[in-house]
């Protein structure tokens, strides 16, 4: 019996610690009466400065609203960490989900299944196959971004040339219509000869080692649009690995420190920078507007920032994301 | 020489590189006698049992079994032939117990169409151990824990009886008694003579003379990969054995 | 004569199997999350999904447990179970339609495909002596690679829909997710060659001594081969069945799930070193983190800590793995808390 006990011990341990975690988690919620609405909110990936922003937004306006917000994350920006992190927020039965679906079909049944047990879901930033389920969606007008991204392009360079797009994953609604607007503009000026798009599978090195590459082909390239974070950083990385700095003009989306501090740098020329904030509160708004009975705007589309080293200390300084609320 | 050796080598040679490690080695060994194989280190002992047990090939030489030639290319050719070997090192899997390492590579499996499937008949297995440590009167005390857990005597005693339980033509012992007690020891060499007396002939590798001495009945010397010397165990001493194995009195015969 | 102490009784023997010590872990997070959040956490729906969230890891862990018995590694099942997805709804879009027959066909590809690596693997472990850690992050690089030439980087999305709604989302046996049903069978079947049929004990005999199978005569680069089939074959399945369930070859994802696969399979009491392990533990190492994951959200901690609590049980479980071993080298037998005990004893007594 010796060693049951033993085993009885460390269970026991362990459910000790388990619970003492458990136990200053849920006070880290705070506020909020018993009756206040709770809205779980589940990024594309957490600790990335687009979904903290986005956090900071939705806190903000929650509180202002009197609801509690919960926000979960996978640690990559992939459906199948995602889908555990869906089903156990739905088990965990918040009144709301704002959810940012890192696939369009994976994500599908999942959130379906949320919307079908009563939950209101909110997509925010990106979208699934058949969103009908969902009480609202709210994106960026990416197509209108990636357009602005080659308006910026244009400016910095305007004899024209070579343009390329490093994108994330294909599938990804948001990124591939920032791409598509990108296109659309650049087919519509001939002095651009659009290069086409390059996956990076949102890793830094994956998307330097694509920008080496493509200079190897076309050192004559002027212009490349980043189309997220992780893209524009190693796009950088790429121009400098290929000493082509002040050549070739990165125009990045996203507005995160990173990016911004290439901005100041040089190495990066202008920035894309989305309303992730806005993106956050309307969600909120929409929510409990579900929530209340009340009628709700089936989409909305947030704008975005030109930001260049000229403006990022004035105007579009608010534009620059958080990375704490 | 009256009765025809069981098992025969004759001029095995083999290289390493630039070491020969057996240099024209001749062996014998006769049903229901111990012969005890020794020589110095790096003499070709282990080189000569690995030959002859099938897990090492031969540049040149014959080996002969039952008076016919053989080629003893693998450990299941050696099995099929009725000899089986215990390493230095035992061989044993630590973290099985007695009863599969018993029956490793040998398993009994179920009749039917179970057995065709590949399930093993356990009890059938654990009576056969059990039967095969009491015929030696191994002190195995546990069945069901791993072996690796259990004193270095009771694994030699689970190694001796594995070899003993399949071998019933010869049975190569390499240093049995290295790593044991006096009383494990003396275990170990009265088991070796319950072999024998089952008409079993057995190789008897070891360092130790009078190990040597006290259970063989013929003594095979090699030195520099190739037999030296042969002695009736009756008629020699421990002086003569260690200069034959150093070569200090020359090539004694 | 045999001087026979008492033989272990079976009691004994299960409790000191560190699976049943794991499960008591289990249960105990289990219950402290029912504790805190019965309502939600403990329910029926809530066990069903994290049941359905953990088959195809289950799948996958099987071949793993074999693999790692043998003292090796399969880093590779991730990258080949995405190949296989690929092929498998390659095969399903080339053949077109949305009915079993077009399912049945990218099942047998995938699996096909998965079983293909699987050799390879093997081959090269066992006949080249390549160390099966660098042989499977080849391997993991090359599948993924050619998983993502074969379709240019674009994920493919259409899957027949019977294989969504009666595999990916369908129940078997009433109310039991399918998935998980399927995963069952697979883990029976597993644990039953694993624990009574001679493949088995093989696979253990090679793990603990190598050098000791070959001599008493077992085939054992056929056997390494046909370990590291059976882990490639599961990725197969894990692979059709990934598909099922996400609509899609999520070729960027799977890139942690070797990782967690061979973290459940070592808190599950499966041995790094080889020659000990069970599927039942295995089972257990797999619901430890998908359990706390599950409680960890429902309870509102941040996902973070969840990683943080099954690291700390992974190097526990090994910690304990290590004491073992080093108790049999001794002769003795582990005695972990007594250790523990030991320890504070005396410095309570300072």
């Amino acid at each position: 019996m010796k060693r049951t006990s033993r085993g009885l011990a460390a269970a026991a341990a362990v459910a000790l610690a388990v619970g003492s975690l458990a136990a200053c988690g849920s006070s880290d919620g705070g506020g909020g009466g018993s009756d206040s609405k709770k809205i779980a909110f589940i990024q594309g990936v957490s600790g990335d400065e687009f979904y903290i922003t986005m956090q900071c937004g939705i806190e903000a306006e929650a509180k202002k609203l009197g609801a509690k917000v919960t926000t979960q994350g996978p640690e990559k920006f992939d459906p199948t960490q995602q889908k555990p992190i869906v089903d156990s927020v739905v088990a965990s039965r918040p009144d709301a989900i704002l959810v940012a679906p890192t696939d369009v079909s994976a994500m599908q049944a999942p959130l379906k299944a949320a919307s079908d047990a009563g939950i209101k879901v909110v997509l925010v930033d990106t979208t699934v196959n058949d969103p009908s389920f969902a009480v609202s969606q709210i994106s960026s007008d990416n197509e209108g971004g990636g357009a602005a991204a080659f308006e910026a392009i244009k400016e910095l360079a305007p004899d024209g040339g070579k343009v390329l797009v490093v994108s994330t994953d294909p599938g990804v609604s948001t990124v591939d219509a920032r791409a598509k607007g990108f296109k659309d503009a650049a087919a519509k000026d001939s002095s651009f000869q659009f290069l086409g798009v390059q996956y990076s599978h949102n890793e830094p090195t994956q998307a330097a080692k694509i920008v080496t590459a493509a200079l190897q082909k076309d050192p004559d390239i002027v212009g490349i649009f980043a189309t997220n974070v992780f893209s524009a950083e190693g796009s950088a990385t790429g121009i400098r690995q290929a000493g082509k700095q002040g050549k070739v003009n990165v125009v990045g989306f996203d507005a995160g420190p990173a990016q911004v501090k290439q901005l100041r740098d040089g190495t990066v020329q202008a920035l894309i920078a989305q309303q992730p904030d806005v993106i956050g509160s309307d969600g909120v708004q929409q929510a409990i507007a579900a929530l209340d009975g009340k009628s709700t705007k089936k989409t909305i589309q947030t704008g975005s920032t030109i930001i260049t080293k000229d403006n990022v200390d004035g105007d579009a300084k608010d534009a620059v994301y958080q990375s704490s609320c | 020489m009256s009765e025809q050796p069981i098992l025969e080598a004759r001029g095995l040679s083999r290289r390493f590189g630039h070491v020969t490690a057996l240099d024209g080695a001749d062996f014998d060994v006769r049903p229901g006698e111990v012969v005890a194989l020794i020589g110095d280190n790096g003499a070709g002992k282990s080189t000569l049992v690995k030959a002859l047990s099938g897990n090492l090939a031969v540049d040149s030489g014959e080996i002969r079994f039952d008076g016919k030639p053989v080629a003893i290319e693998t450990p299941t050719v050696a099995s099929g032939l009725g000899i089986e070997t215990v390493y230095q090192d035992l061989a044993l899997a630590p973290h099985l117990d007695p009863v599969a390492n018993m029956f490793l590579g040998r398993e009994v499996m179920r009749p039917g169409v179970l057995g065709a499937l590949g399930f093993m008949d356990a009890k059938q297995m654990r009576v056969g151990a059990q039967e095969a440590f009491d015929l030696l009167g191994a002190t195995v005390t546990d069945l069901n824990v791993p072996v690796g857990s259990m004193s270095g005597g009771q694994r030699q005693a689970i190694a001796i009886a594995r070899a003993v339980h399949w071998a019933n033509r010869v049975v190569f012992l390499d240093e049995p008694t290295a790593a044991l007690g006096v009383r494990q020891t003396a275990n170990v060499l009265d088991t070796i003579r319950r072999v024998r007396d089952h008409g079993v002939a057995v190789v008897f590798i070891s360092h130790s003379m009078p190990h040597v001495i006290e259970v063989s009945d013929r003594v095979q010397v090699l030195r520099m990969g190739r037999r030296v010397a042969t002695f009736e165990t009756a008629q020699t001493s421990m002086e003569e054995l260690v200069g034959a194995m150093t070569g200090v009195n020359g090539e004694a015969a | 004569m045999s001087v026979q102490a008492p033989p272990t009784s079976i009691t004994t023997r299960i409790v000191r199997v560190q699976a049943f010590q794991i499960l008591l872990v289990l249960i105990a997070i289990w219950v402290v999350f029912a504790i805190l959040e019965g309502d939600r956490f403990a329910t029926v729906g809530n066990m069903r999904l994290v049941a359905q969230n953990a088959a195809i890891l289950a799948i996958l862990g099987v071949g793993m447990t074999f693999v790692i018995i043998t003292a090796g590694i399969d880093l590779s099942i991730g990258s080949v179970m995405v190949f296989s997805g690929v092929i498998g709804a390659k095969v399903m879009v080339a053949q077109g339609g949305d009915g079993w027959g077009t399912a049945w066909l990218g099942i047998a590809a995938s699996v096909a495909a998965g079983l293909a690596w699987g050799l390879v693997n093997g081959v090269l472990v066992a006949k080249a002596k390549i160390p099966p850690l660098i042989v499977t992050l080849g391997t993991l690089g090359m599948a993924l690679g050619l998983a993502q030439i074969i379709t240019k980087g674009v994920d493919i999305r259409e899957v027949p829909l019977v294989m969504q709604s009666k595999i990916g989302y369908g129940n078997a046996f009433g109310d039991v997710p399918m998935l998980a049903g399927i995963a069952l069978v697979f883990l029976v079947v597993g644990g039953v060659v694993l624990h009574l049929t001679r493949f088995g004990r093989h696979t253990y005999a090679i793990g603990s001594n190598e050098e000791a199978a070959r001599r008493v005569g077992l085939k054992v680069d056929r056997h390494l081969i046909a370990v590291y089939a059976i882990s490639g074959g599961l990725a197969g399945v894990a692979g059709i069945l990934s598909l099922a369930q996400f609509a899609t070859t999520a070729i960027a994802g799977q890139s942690q799930t070797n990782l967690n696969v061979i973290a459940a399979v070592v808190i599950g009491g499966t041995s790094l070193f080889g020659g000990v392990g069970t599927i039942f533990g295995t089972v257990v190492g797999l619901f430890i983190p998908a359990v706390l994951q599950n409680g960890f959200i429902i309870v509102g901690i941040q996902p973070f800590w969840q990683q943080v609590a099954v690291g700390a049980v992974l190097i526990v479980a090994v910690y304990v793995d290590q004491l073992r071993r080093a108790a049999a080298q001794r002769g003795g037998r582990t005695n972990v808390l007594s250790r523990l005990r030991g320890r504070e004893s005396t410095s309570n007594e300072e």
